[in-house]
């Protein structure tokens, strides 16, 4: 077999510093990160729950085979938006003070 | 998950497709939630601090800008919507590179219509090497593998996450507003039509089934994106001549085309570049033939307000388009007069799409972005 092609992941550019260094910004794009793979989880979770529903037992290849309907996409597209306000609550309510 | 809207477009798996869908939504909480807070957040807390301390408001987007990078809150916000664009990319690469050794198989069989024309030889200009434009990682021209496809393809499958899927389904509502304000205001039969830095050619598509008795092409620097073009314009069953070429200096014979187009490149280039390619324009337009250019708003310095300023450049110093600012500033009118278009037809006007009346868009979304248009002298 052919050696795996690995793309690369980081873009090239300027090193911009946001909060107070780059640590902070590094926990902060970590956090997001895994807010992301909670999203992962919670809607992979959804798919199982869906196709036990349904059929009773799961073969794992119905998981990637699964197409959400267009009502529960926004379903879930709703609960990840709850998940961000959540997550984001402290930078939400520093750009509301007064 | 079936995300795939042709079949050159890789499947995603169960979970890289709800990475994705994440990555979409999280932009839209940072558009629809957060984003509308910063101007009252500036009115009230911003802007009261640098009053007090000057006795008068910021004068300008540089003064803006000092106050607005030391607060923590538009930093938040500022840092949040950087790395969303970094999450999409990473979200789409994984399937992207889980599925190129069968995608750059299937190129051969996507081959038969149109042509693709390399020239291994090319000098990519420094301001596409520089950094990676819009912090695709590798830039748009990086070969990663012999034929290598994979900036195109992830070029294709991110810009409906980076649009909220507001492009269509063949990533092409830029290319369709142009096209009506061609059809409304020019006209027109064209017989050949030149698209620059096409890229994938998801802005050449559309003149294929516009003008169908006319011959299309498209020209970039980037390989892996034109030869993923050619079989993504196979998949959609469309003919279109690529050749990977810089705009700034073809091989196409002079008075050759009716109408010579780009879509969002000019402010990919340079200020050397930019009369360079019109020159080129200028040349390659039969005479009476039309240069139409899809880009950003120029001329828009002096106007508005120093926040609104400083907040509409924000890609430029936050996602990797320096020069977009800058070609703001250059005088396109002197440029576009000294390469031969005829002054009194120069104009910076707008062209307008909307999404409701073609197929494959969801929701309603209207789109209206600057274009430069000239003819060449008959």
């Amino acid at each position: 077999m052919a050696k795996k092609i690995i793309l690369p992941r980081v873009a090239k550019g300027k090193n911009l510093v946001y909060l107070d260094d780059n640590s902070v910004d590094n926990i902060l794009a970590m956090v997001m990160t895994l807010t992301q793979e909670i999203s992962v989880l919670t809607d992979r979770l959804n798919t199982i729950e869906h196709l036990i529903a349904k059929n009773g037992q799961i073969d794992l290849d119905d998981i990637d085979n699964f197409e959400p309907d267009y009502q529960l996409q926004e379903k879930r597209s709703e609960r990840r938006k709850s998940l961000l306000k959540r997550v984001l609550l402290p930078i939400e309510k520093a750009l509301d003070s007064k | 998950m079936n995300k795939q809207k042709h079949s050159m477009q890789p499947i995603p798996s169960h979970d890289e497709a709800v990475r994705q869908d994440f990555v979409t939504d999280f932009r839209a909480f940072l558009t629809d939630e957060l984003y509308p807070k910063i101007t009252p957040y500036y009115k009230s807390r911003i802007e009261p601090e640098f009053i007090k301390e000057h006795g008068r408001t910021p004068e300008d987007k540089m003064e803006v800008q000092n106050v607005m990078v030391q607060d923590s809150a538009y930093q938040s916000w500022s840092f949040l919507q950087r790395i969303s664009q970094q999450m999409m990319f990473t979200s789409v690469i994984d399937t992207v590179e889980r599925t190129l050794e069968d995608l750059i198989k299937k190129t051969k069989e996507y081959s038969t219509l149109g042509s693709l024309e390399l020239d291994p030889a090319i000098q990519i200009p420094r301001y596409l090497t520089a950094y990676d434009i819009h912090q695709q990682p590798g830039g748009y021209h990086m070969e990663n593998t012999k034929n290598d496809i994979s900036a195109g393809v992830v070029y294709d499958i991110s810009l409906p996450i980076y649009s909220n899927d507001a492009m269509g389904d063949e990533n092409d509502l830029l290319a369709q507003a142009t096209i009506n304000f061609i059809k409304n205001n020019i006209n027109t039969m064209p017989k050949k039509i030149l698209d620059m830095g096409c890229y994938i050619g998801n802005s050449t598509l559309p003149y294929v089934r516009a003008f169908p008795e006319s011959e299309v092409h498209g020209i970039d620097v980037a390989a892996p994106g034109l030869r993923y073009a050619h079989a993504r314009a196979n998949a959609l069953n469309a003919s279109v001549h690529f050749s990977q070429q810089n705009a700034e200096s073809m091989s196409f014979e002079s008075n050759t085309f009716d109408i010579v187009t780009s879509c969002l490149f000019l402010h990919e280039t340079s200020h050397a570049a930019i009369p360079k390619i019109i020159n080129e324009c200028a040349r390659i337009l039969k005479p009476g033939g039309w240069m139409i250019h899809l880009d950003v708003y120029p001329f828009q310095r002096s106007v508005v307000e120093p926040l609104y300023d400083f907040l509409k450049d924000w890609e430029v110093t936050n996602n990797n388009e320096d020069f977009s600012g800058a070609l703001r500033e250059m005088d396109l009118q002197g440029i576009f007069e000294e390469a031969g278009f005829s002054k009194e037809t120069i104009e910076f006007t707008s062209a307008e799409a909307s999404s409701e009346t073609n197929k494959g868009y969801t929701g309603d979304f209207y789109l209206k972005l600057p274009v430069y248009v000239a003819q060449k002298m008959a």
